[in-house]
Parts: C-alpha cells; sequence; structure tokens
C-alpha cells in the first residue's frame, strides 16, 4: 500500500492504495463517492467515466498512481453549486430510465462540450457513442446534449 | 340476517400520528382483495407465464400516505424501481385523487413485506399500474375526503361546501382556503365514518394524470445521489467477491488460496458450496486474491450442452411438409443475456438475532422468504430493502438463481461476523444469468384463404433460462409479425392491409392506422430504402404497431434510420414515461435484432462482457416518434409492449430494402448477403 495526494472535487485528499488500484475503486469503497459507477470494468461501457485534469476518463483503467497529484472531478463535485447545464438539460429532457449509466453520461457529455462547445449532431452522436445505457435513453441523450450546447451559446 | 360482510371503513384506514406531527394515513383495500395463490413459494417467472399474474402472498393493495404539518406528502410505492419509473407513476396516481401539489410529494420505497400490508411487490408483466391504478386512487381520494372532513369541522359548515385544490381545502361559498399541512393533526383526531362512499375524480378532472410530470427521482439521478443496490454502504462492511466454474452449473471440486490469503487486505477465504468466497477490505483486494486462486473445476450437468446443436434438435422437431396450398416458415430467436448495467451483487448483515440485507430486486418478498428460510429468524427480525435498480428486464426477478446470490451473501456475513457486499463482476453477470430462452418457431397459414397463422413453438431445455423482458412474446412476435409479411406477399397483398383484415376492431386496429398515417406507408422512399411493419399487444393487453425505415450498405450492415411507434396503452398516467419505454424498448430490442446474443459450448457460455456482447450505441439509433392513443379505459402495462415489435419490423423492412427473408435472430449481414 502506498500513500498517494490528489484532489478529488476541489478538495486534498491522501489515500492508501495499491499502485495499480483502478480510481473507480478508490473512488467507490474508500472516498464513498458511489456516483461513479462500476458495469464492465475494461473500458468499454463509460458507467465510470470521470474527469483528469477536465478530461474524460474511465476510472476503471485510470490506476490511482497515473492520477496521484492530478484533480479528479466526479458527478458529485461537477457542479458543486447547483446544476451543471448538461445536468439541467438532462431533467429538462428527463433522460434518465434506470439512472445507472447516467453519471458516466452526464461527465461524457460535460466533458465533451467543454472541447467542443458548438457540436453538430453527427460530433455528439460519435462523441456519446463511447456510453452504453441498456434501457436506452439515447433519443434524449442526443436531445439533452444539443440543448446543454444551445445553453451554452445563448 | 345476510351473511354478506359489510366493510367498515375503519378497518381499512388506519390513521395514526406520525413523529414530528404528521398524520400517516394506511389505507387497506380490503374491496381489491384476491384469493391467495396456490403458485409455489418461489415466485420464480418461468419463461411461459406472464410475471406477476401470480404471487407468494395474498393480494391485497394498501397504500400508506405520511401527511406532514411542513406541508410534505410521502407516498410509500412498494414496486420495484428500475427504469420504468413506477415510483412517479403511482405516487402521481395518489396525488391526482389527494388533490396534491406534486410540488410537495416524496417518495418512499417500501421494504420487502411479507406481512400482507402492500400486496405484491413482484415487478413484472408489465403489472403495476394496472394492478394498483384503482387501489391508488381510492387511497388518495380517502386521504382527500378526511382532510376535506377536517376542514369542514374548522368552518362548521357541511363537507359538501368544501372543495379541494392543489393541496388546500377551499370552502366555496367564500373562498377561504386552509391548507392540507394546517388540517393534518385535527385530521389524526377524527372519528372515521365507516361505510361512507368515497368519491373519485372523473377524468375529465385529471391534472396530474394524463400529464407529463417530472420524476422527484429526477435531481438524484443526474447528481449521482440515487443509491442502487451496489452503492450502499454500512459501517465495517467487508467487501467479497465469489470464484466458481465458469460453465453453467459448473462445480469446484479443489482450490489452492495460498497465494490469494497473501494479498494485502485479502481477510479470508472462504468456502461455499461449489464456490469460494475471498473477503476483503475492499472490492479491489477481494479482485486481486481472486486472480491469484487456483481453482479446480468440473463441468455440471450442462456440460454437453451446445446452442448450434439444440437449435438442430428444436428445428428437427418441427419440421414437417407443408400441406398442398400451405406456407410454412421457422424462425429462430437465440439466448439472450439481460446484461443491466448494474451487475448483480447484495449486501447482507447478517447477526444471531437479526438479519438486513439490500438487494436490486424485483421481488422483493421471496428474497425475504428465502432469507427467513436461510436464517430461521422471525419475520420481524429479517429487513430486505429495496434500493434503486440498475435495470431490470426481468433478471432480478430472481436473484437467487441460478446462483444463489444473496443466500451467500448471507452465508458470508454470518461466517464472518461483519456486513459482506457481495459484487460479480460483468464476467460473472453474463456467463450466470437465466438466459432468454433459446426457440424454433413454426408457423403455417393456408393459401387459398386469408387465415390468422398457426404457430408452434419449442424451447431450449438444460440451460437456466427466464423471463427476459417481454419473455414468450419475443419469439411470438418475431415469428408471426415476420411471417404475415411472407404471408402479405404471398397472397399478393399489402402487409399493412393483411394485418388490418387479421386485427380487431378497436385499439389493434387503430394504432396499425395511426403507425400507418405517421409513418407515411405507401409513400415513396429514398432508393436503397425499405420500410416494414410489425403489430404486437403483449400479454394481450397493449396493442403496439410499429413501423421501421432501414438500409443495407454493401458489407450487409443494417442501418435502422427512423422508427415510427403507435400504442393504446388505456388512460395514460404519464405520457413521457409511456414514450421513454416506447424508445427504450425500441433500442433494447435493436440490440437484439441487431447485436449478438449468448451462444453456449461444451455447457460454457461464450459471451463475458460487453465487447463480445455489445449493446446498441447512441450513433446506431435511430429517430424514434412516438404516438398514444387517447383514452380514458383502464390503464395497461408498458414495460414489455414496444421491443417484441421491433425485429420483426426490421426484418420486413430488410426485406422491402433488400428482398431477404430475415428468419433468425440476431440479424446477420451474412444472412442479407447470401443468396
Amino acid at each position: 500500500m502506498t500513500q498517494f495526494n490528489l484532489v478529488v472535487n476541489g478538495e486534498s485528499r491522501q489515500v492508501e492504495a495499491d499502485p495499480s488500484e483502478p480510481l473507480l475503486w478508490v473512488l467507490r469503497d474508500r472516498l464513498s463517492l458511489t456516483g461513479t459507477k462500476y458495469s464492465c470494468g475494461i473500458g468499454e461501457c463509460g458507467c465510470c467515466t470521470v474527469h483528469v485534469d477536465g478530461q474524460a476518463a474511465r476510472s476503471c483503467q485510470t490506476s490511482i498512481s497515473s492520477v496521484a497529484g492530478k484533480s479528479v472531478t466526479t458527478i458529485e463535485g461537477l457542479a458543486p453549486d447547483g446544476l451543471h447545464p448538461v445536468q439541467q438539460a438532462w431533467l429538462v429532457e428527463a433522460v434518465a430510465q434506470c439512472g445507472y449509466c447516467q453519471p458516466g453520461q452526464i461527465m461524457t457529455g460535460a466533458a465533451f462540450l467543454a472541447r467542443n462547445p458548438h457540436p453538430t449532431d453527427e460530433d455528439i452522436d460519435s462523441a456519446m457513442s463511447v456510453a452504453l445505457c441498456r434501457c436506452g435513453s439515447y433519443p434524449r441523450i442526443r436531445r439533452a446534449i444539443r440543448r446543454a450546447a444551445k445553453a451554452g451559446e445563448a | 340476517m345476510s351473511m354478506k360482510p359489510t366493510l367498515e371503513r375503519r378497518d381499512f384506514l388506519r390513521v395514526s400520528a406520525a413523529a414530528g406531527g404528521g398524520l400517516l394515513l394506511s389505507i387497506c383495500l380490503p374491496s381489491c382483495q384476491a384469493k391467495p395463490s396456490s403458485k409455489s413459494p418461489t415466485g420464480t417467472a418461468t419463461a411461459t407465464q406472464r410475471p406477476g399474474l401470480e404471487g407468494p402472498d395474498v393480494f391485497r393493495p394498501a397504500a400508506y400516505v405520511l401527511l406532514r404539518t411542513d406541508g410534505i406528502v410521502t407516498i410509500t410505492v412498494h414496486r420495484s424501481e428500475m427504469g420504468q419509473s413506477i415510483r412517479t407513476s403511482l405516487a402521481m396516481i395518489l396525488a391526482e385523487e389527494l388533490d396534491a401539489d406534486w410540488e410537495s410529494i416524496r417518495i418512499e420505497q417500501a421494504d420487502a413485506d411479507t406481512q400482507h400490508i402492500y400486496g405484491d411487490q413482484h415487478t413484472g408483466g408489465s403489472r403495476s399500474t394496472d394492478l394498483f391504478y384503482m387501489p391508488f386512487r381510492r387511497a388518495g381520494a380517502i386521504a382527500r375526503d378526511l382532510l376535506i372532513t377536517a376542514a369542514a369541522h374548522v368552518w362548521d359548515i357541511d363537507k359538501s361546501m368544501c372543495t379541494t385544490d392543489r393541496g388546500e381545502v377551499i370552502r366555496q361559498d367564500t373562498s377561504e382556503k386552509l391548507p392540507y399541512s394546517y388540517l393534518v393533526p385535527l385530521a389524526a383526531t377524527l372519528p372515521v365514518e365507516p361505510n361512507a362512499p368515497v368519491e373519485l375524480k372523473s377524468p375529465e378532472d385529471f391534472r396530474i394524470i394524463g400529464t407529463p410530470m417530472r420524476s422527484p427521482d429526477g435531481p438524484d439521478f443526474v447528481a449521482g445521489s440515487a443509491a442502487y443496490g451496489i452503492d450502499v454502504q454500512v459501517p465495517g462492511m467487508l467487501y467479497a467477491v465469489v470464484a466458481r466454474a465458469s460453465s453453467i452449473g459448473g462445480r469446484l471440486t479443489d482450490y489452492d488460496d495460498t497465494r490469494a490469503r497473501l494479498i494485502s487486505g485479502v481477510l479470508q477465504v472462504v468456502p461455499l458450496k461449489d464456490a469460494v468466497a475471498v473477503v476483503a477490505d475492499s472490492t479491489w483486494h477481494a479482485l486481486e486474491g481472486r486472480r491469484v486462486l487456483k481453482l479446480t473445476t468440473a463441468g455440471g450437468p450442462a456440460s454437453e450442452f451446445d446452442s448450434q446443436v439444440e437449435e438442430a434438435r428444436l428445428m428437427a422437431n418441427l419440421e414437417t411438409d407443408p400441406e398442398s396450398d400451405e406456407l410454412i416458415a421457422y424462425y429462430t430467436v437465440p439466448f439472450y443475456s439481460h446484461a443491466p448495467m448494474e451487475p448483480m451483487n447484495c449486501l447482507a448483515d447478517a447477526r444471531s438475532d437479526r438479519c438486513e440485507v439490500w438487494v436490486s430486486t424485483q421481488d422483493p418478498q421471496t428474497v425475504k422468504h428465502a432469507v427467513l428460510s436461510q436464517t430461521g429468524l422471525r419475520d420481524e427480525q429479517v429487513v430486505v430493502h429495496v434500493p434503486f435498480l440498475g435495470g431490470g428486464f426481468g433478471r432480478r426477478l430472481d436473484v437467487n438463481s441460478p446462483i444463489p446470490l444473496v443466500t451467500e451473501a448471507v452465508e458470508l456475513s454470518s461466517k464472518v461476523g461483519a456486513p459482506v457486499r457481495l459484487t460479480w463482476t460483468r464476467e460473472e453477470d453474463i456467463q450466470h444469468d437465466y438466459y432468454h430462452p433459446l426457440s424454433v418457431t413454426r408457423v403455417r397459414a393456408s393459401l387459398s384463404q386469408v387465415e390468422r397463422p398457426r404457430l408452434t413453438r419449442q424451447e431450449a431445455r438444460g440451460v437456466p433460462t427466464g423471463a427476459w423482458r417481454a419473455v414468450t412474446n419475443v419469439p411470438e412476435a418475431f415469428a408471426r409479425e415476420s411471417f404475415l409479411d411472407e404471408y402479405a406477399y404471398a397472397l399478393d397483398m399489402d402487409p399493412l392491409e393483411l394485418r388490418r383484415e387479421l386485427s380487431r376492431p378497436g385499439a389493434p386496429r387503430a394504432v396499425l392506422d395511426l403507425v400507418a398515417e405517421k409513418a407515411g406507408w405507401g409513400t415513396a422512399l429514398p432508393s436503397g430504402r425499405g420500410r416494414g411493419i410489425a403489430y404486437h399487444s403483449t400479454w394481450g393487453v397493449t396493442p403496439v404497431a410499429q413501423v421501421a425505415e432501414v438500409s443495407i450498405d454493401t458489407s450487409g450492415h443494417v442501418r435502422v434510420h427512423r422508427v415510427v411507434c403507435a400504442v393504446a396503452c388505456g388512460q395514460v398516467i404519464n405520457p413521457d414515461t409511456v414514450a421513454a419505454q416506447m424508445e427504450g424498448g425500441i433500442v433494447f430490442g435493436l440490440t437484439a435484432a441487431l447485436k449478438r446474443c449468448i451462444s453456449i459450448s461444451g455447457g460454457q457460455v461464450q459471451q463475458s462482457n460487453f465487447d463480445n456482447y455489445p449493446l446498441l450505441r447512441l450513433d446506431e439509433t435511430p429517430e424514434i416518434e412516438v404516438y398514444i392513443l387517447p383514452s380514458h379505459d383502464a390503464p395497461s402495462g408498458i414495460g414489455e409492449m414496444a421491443n417484441p415489435v421491433i425485429a420483426p419490423a426490421v426484418a420486413n423492412a430488410i426485406f422491402a430494402a433488400a428482398g431477404k427473408r430475415i428468419r433468425r435472430l440476431p440479424i446477420s449481414g451474412e444472412d442479407i448477403l447470401s443468396r
């Protein structure tokens, strides 16, 4: 076990972990940030998506040692005082069904719009296809990202 | 003297003071009681039953409404929430008749109830809305009546001079208002009039039912604060994963845990029946411990099973020569896994005098019965909590099958003397599922007259199968609706016209007409595109028609561009939820139609994760339009109604686009390109 310093949702945190331990399990088991979900463990589904220094990252494929000294944002810290525009759009479009994949979808969408604030519909389809939803909320994810992008233009 | 029992209202309405100055109404509706079921106590849904039609408990609907002096109204929902938005729908139904302010509504999830308080909690078969529509309406109406009575006391007027609006009682002659929150303490002390009739709203007066209300759960879903089974944490909790043979029913004959015990954080290695658990201080350490276990395994009773061989056997059983002037065709639907995004998991805290379990389940009562019988504890010593389900689709109707997940979690907790969170990896979730059964359906009909096709289906045996969203409706709709298309061409009829001719008037024909109109049936399409239609009424209760537009590229890849869906589900509770269930069902059905299936070789499931059991992705999702037939008839279910329809709609569209008949799912490019 090694001690790692990182910033999680704006707060300095020290965690004891194996260097190879995925960030996913550090967040969930050691820091009780359970909004970041486990689903496939192989980086296929996107449920565990967080931001590392502002970039979307699959926390199940990200070792704790690789994020030492870096800033990690989880769904709990995406908008500390209220709702991120993507979260707002999500509520307006009533995207969630079971809701399990939605933190990962929202983190994927927020990172995408930060990088590409004026996306085309094709950009949205391509960017959001990295995250799986078994309930089939895709038509509404599409609409919510379009809405959030539009809100950013206003 | 009449022996007919009279309903004493005090028997079914219990008013009690709640902590913090509230009024708790427990409203039981004996008029809705049904006979106890004679069904087996396991409650397991088999592949041929409609889940939820029968349950292990007496069906005795009850509702709990907690009105507080701060204005918050808490409605207890006893059906499991897995994305069908049932918490919101049932709360809407009660809030409508209570005439509550929707913003004041909070929802509480009931624990497993084995005391016959809430009635059936078996959340399957798309039954929650139709079973509990009237009970929840009546409960709301009774609560409203009590608040009106309280206001009439305050004003010293007759009840008939009072009405309500959005959480307030209104005195009609003076327009004075009293909020429900103010009336709560008085209402809690009122004698309850026996046998007083309670009036229900006329559907024309609905302002919540039939309106796209926002779910009170929405903010928790987007904030990541909604707790699924996998998210529950309790003090002192340990983490476990289980190692077992990866084959179906395979046995663990020996293991070597020398290296596992050396992994830091691994606390215990605990043998279970045909399995061994690694208990650690974190999920990661448990996984690391499991990784270095050496297992010796042997095949189980399914070790000879091969899905290709089984398919050939079913086909051989059914194959027959057609009569003269008869059309016969055979349709294959494969094994599918449920693959909910939240893998199976359970948290158990088992002690000598009590046991508490948290598990995402569609059938909490059966779970509780299992824990009671395993532990020998009394009913009040066992609590089964039902967090949000990260997807259900039938998988969580029996969380103790084919592997006894809950039983193992309880055993582990009991053995290590601490709460234990048992988590399955995705690989276990896919390889130890009970699957949608592989089946072959023979369909035949006369070519000398238009008649309803006759279906005969045979299902695979020898491996675990069970309820998978819409169950038998999936192969039935695929076979019949694909056949009808072939039949229409053979009879030189338009596929829509043939369906209209065979359909009953009323909702079934109306959804066909509606979908045809909205999809522009019969109008020209861009070159290379084809349009297909299909219809099915899952469980015979909710007619759904869909038209799919597809194109096929040179490699045989199918692209679904647009799906138009028409649904007749009686009185709509939440139109936004109906649309969401149709959209979601279509996407779920497209994964089954266009992606991979489960194949089994030597008793081993060949798929293991989303890389080899992929789901449809957003960029493969068509534009979906949903149209709902207006109605004030009793509501019918929506959760399983869309997914059976899309595969035949797509298959029929492929024929229209490329002239190739699809008789086997999933649809493969090779099949389309083959001549």
